[in-house]
């Protein structure tokens, strides 16, 4: 069994939390909802168009609260966490909507929000109170850190093993500056700040440089060194990993001071990272940019798998009941979500599915081994796309209709982000386990990333309606059942 | 015996299910204008009919089938009265031509009239016979849709509904919603739920308002009724009307002959479903043999018989609602208890005075 990754401590705290929450608003619950995924999975996107459809009551069909009319209303609240910056909802959607649409930039900093459905309850003891009330509170936080959370559970020689068996793969190319730095100090020698200094940053460099073509692109911890947030410069911020030095005990030497650092980072960063916004969480979805990953090839894919399998080892999973939900919350249902479905047409969505589920099939198993339910989608939050049909060399193809961002190319074509295309963007394989196979043909595959879509009409009252794909079938899984 | 052997498979073989997976291209924008898109494509679709291909369903029996014996004797003995009438009629006229012959042509018109009402008649009810039909084929294409999660399949459905009650300006407002919403859905379940909860939601408030005042009315009667025949009697009559008027609710319009197989139908799913409510029939018990009986037999039996046509409502609905009950909750005869109970509260009442 694995220890567990924060300390007695915390768990209390937790624990007083959970109380606290049950005992301040006993009729009005609060669902915190994880939403997980690696950078630039769309977890801003899917935050802004989940909070703008949920305030606007617009274009929600599968979402039963809402189509059997018993959503009442929903607004933004203050988040009772004072010390968190809001999310910049206001702003990404601002952004989106704009004269020049484009998608919100990368998130550098964590950011919550916290909504308030009143809804009527279908249950008689609802019938008989009326109105009811609940909280749904989100994060929203740079992906890269949640690379970070499998290091709860890693000792710095374990964690320095590994980091360098990746590295020893690429070591004649992104990974050459940090070997070399490395062969350059002794570590044995008493430490010195330049000596860590430049260690450090070669292996952020080696990082950064690795994350740049897309192939690693997420077993890549730890993620503060790619996205440093507050803590840049910062002395939890300047380690590396070194091959381990057996019987070495000098506390003054090089080595023990990185030891040093990383336990730092570790305490100061990870663990407070995850007990503030992971160990309480209800609900989870595990947006995942299938896609991506496919338009690189198996490795890109072997390494997603591997890293959300264990990302999601980190999180309580299972289920729980109201009386035991008073001290510790557990996460009882999980989406998977294969996002940006809207760069295929809807014909592929179950192949795209289906190679979802095998990518996250070991972290589903564990989660249902502990009781959780999980399903999963094929979803778009907002749909940047239209579908048509196209005749080429006699053969019919489904094909989806958007502006590529400036900068995309297919073949020896470079679009300049306002030419609208017609794009058929290959097959996917009906065989999942094809995209996994390394040397296997690869499959003839190309996604381009598209600009945000224009014209959007408005509904009744003036608010922007935002087109998405099974956006509401997934917020009917994850809260539906709160607001029955 | 025969050796063991081995024989080495064509690679064409062993791929002749994947087809060469195409290349990703891309059109510029002249190219797309020829092209109508998605949702254009799919008003033609609704507007010309021209429906994807459904797999051929088998037909449903719910009419058990004859023997040929039994065929053979029906067909034969219907040609004879059919002969014999025939015979008749002609005979009639000969003799009204004879006796004067202004009221021959009286006759002859008397006749072509009625002949063409029966006609009428019995192309209605062959209409009234096939919408039925229809129903059921809708509700088992809705099972397969939301089974399959087929997007197309879930479209036919739709489509097959709104042809249904396009006429019906109380589902206007649904129908528009409806129409709506399901250009975003991309799940056969997603588009037959959604069409459960916007157009069947409104119609099964309705039945079940029929189905609690036909109710009522069955239990008011029998308290007060003089003899046992007589509320046997409007049980009889009330449950008929309550399956006609719920089957028309859900646009099935049955004719005589629909009724009659629309009461098979109800009675046979009455039989199946007796032994599965058991949770219901134990509350009918409490209601029915229990509380009420204390305060007056005949109230007791009242309730009994209003619960009874409850059940037939209930049938009545599962046998012709076009959609199955997926998204929502299926009635129970529990949700009508207390509609029952008020009857019993005004009986209370006035047995106490």
């Amino acid at each position: 069994m694995p220890k567990s990754p924060i300390t007695i401590t915390d768990e209390i705290g937790i624990a007083l939390g959970n109380l606290a929450d049950a005992a301040t608003s006993p009729l009005t619950p609060t669902l915190r909802l994880g939403v997980t995924g690696l950078s630039r999975a769309g977890k801003t996107i899917f935050i802004t168009a989940l909070v703008h459809n949920l305030l606007n009551g617009t274009r929600l069909p599968g979402f039963a609260p809402l189509t059997e009319g018993r959503l009442i209303g929903v607004r933004l609240d203050e988040h009772e966490d004072h010390a968190v910056p809001r999310f910049a909802y206001e702003q990404h959607l601002g952004s989106l909507t704009g004269p020049e649409p484009a998608w919100p930039e990368s998130t550098r900093r964590i950011s919550q929000l916290r909504l308030t459905l009143k809804y009527q309850s279908r249950n008689w003891i609802g019938g008989l109170v009326g109105p009811s009330q609940m909280h749904l509170d989100i994060v929203d936080y740079p992906g890269e850190w949640l690379l970070d959370l499998p290091l709860l559970n890693l000792s710095y020689a374990q964690w320095s093993r590994e980091a360098l068996e990746r590295a020893e793969r690429v070591k004649d190319a992104e990974a050459r500056p940090f070997f070399e730095a490395m062969s350059a100090i002794d570590a044995t020698a008493e430490a010195t700040e330049p000596a860590a200094e430049a260690l450090a940053t070669a292996f952020a460099a080696y990082l950064r440089e690795s994350r740049k073509d897309g192939r690693a692109l997420s077993t890549l911890p730890p993620g503060r060194f790619l996205m440093p947030g507050d803590l840049e410069g910062s002395p939890a911020l300047t380690f590396a990993p070194l091959p381990p030095l057996p019987g070495h005990t000098d506390r003054r030497s090089l080595h023990a001071m990185l030891e040093r650092r990383y336990e730092a980072y570790r305490r100061l960063v990870v663990r407070p990272f995850f007990r503030d916004h992971f160990a309480r969480l209800d609900r989870q979805i595990v947006l995942v940019d299938t896609l991506r990953a496919l338009n690189v090839g198996p490795d890109a894919v072997a390494d997603l798998e591997s890293a959300i399998t264990a990302v999601m080892a980190c999180f309580r999973q299972g289920s729980g009941n109201p009386v035991s939900r008073l001290l510790s919350r557990r996460i009882d249902r999980i989406l998977f979500a294969a996002t940006k479905a809207d760069h295929l047409h809807h014909t592929s969505h179950d192949r795209l599915q289906a190679i979802l589920e095998r990518m996250v099939a070991r972290a589903a198993r564990r989660s249902r081994y502990h009781g959780a339910r999980t399903a999963s989608m094929a979803i778009a939050a907002i749909r940047a796309t239209r579908e048509g049909t196209i005749e080429d060399k006699g053969e019919k193809l489904p094909c989806i209709v958007g502006t590529p961002q400036a900068g995309e190319h297919l073949g020896n074509i470079t679009y300049d982000g306002k030419t609208e295309i017609a794009l058929f963007p290959g097959d996917l394989p009906g065989d999942p386990e094809s995209v996994f196979q390394e040397g296997s043909v690869p499959v003839p595959l190309h996604f381009l990333r598209f600009n945000p879509p224009g014209g959007l009409s408005r509904s009744g009252d003036g608010a922007v309606v935002l087109p998405h794909i099974r956006l509401d079938r997934a917020l009917d899984f994850l809260i539906g059942d709160w607001l029955k | 015996m025969r050796e063991p052997r081995a024989q080495a498979l064509e690679p064409e073989a062993l791929a002749a299910e994947a087809r060469p997976a195409r290349q990703p291209r891309a059109f510029t924008r002249d190219e797309i204008e020829t092209v109508p898109h998605e949702v254009e494509a799919r008003l033609e679709t609704l507007t010309d009919g021209n429906l994807p291909d459904l797999p051929e369903l088998a037909p449903q029996k719910a009419y058990r089938r004859m023997g040929w014996l039994a065929r053979t004797g029906l067909a034969a003995g219907g040609i004879l009265i059919s002969l014999a009438l025939g015979l008749w009629v002609d005979q009639l006229l000969r003799d009204l031509f004879d006796r004067f012959p202004a009221l021959g042509w009286i006759g002859l018109a008397a006749a072509a009239l009625a002949g063409i009402a029966i006609l009428a008649l019995a192309l209605r009810e062959l209409l009234a016979l096939r919408r039925l039909r229809v129903l059921d084929g809708l509700r088992r294409a809705a099972s397969e849709a939301i089974e399959t999660d087929n997007p197309d399949r879930g479209r036919a459905v739709l489509s097959e509904l709104s042809g249904l009650y396009h006429a019906r300006p109380d589902l206007a407002n649904a129908r528009n919603v409806l129409a709506e919403n399901t250009q975003d859905l991309f799940d056969g379940s997603a588009i037959v739920h959604h069409a459960e909860r916007v157009l069947m939601s409104p119609l099964d408030g309705r039945a079940r308002a029929l189905t609690a005042n036909a109710a009522r009315r069955v239990a008011v009667v029998t308290a007060i009724s003089p003899r046992a025949l007589v509320d046997i009697g409007f049980v009889v009559y009330e449950s008929f009307r309550l399956a006609g008027a719920i089957s028309r609710l859900y646009g099935a319009r049955p004719g005589f002959f629909g009724s009659i197989g629309l009461t098979r139908a109800i009675l046979s799913h009455l039989a199946v479903t007796g032994g599965v409510a058991l949770g219901d029939s134990v509350a009918q018990q409490l209601v029915g043999h229990g509380l009420a009986a204390r305060l007056s037999a005949r109230l007791g039996e009242g309730l009994v018989n209003g619960l009874m046509t409850v059940r037939v409502g209930i049938a009545a609905m599962r046998v012709v609602r076009p959609l199955p009950f997926d998204a929502l909750k299926a009635p129970t005869v529990a949700d009508f208890i207390p509609e029952l109970a008020k009857v019993a509260g005004v009986g209370k009442k006035e047995s106490g005075v």
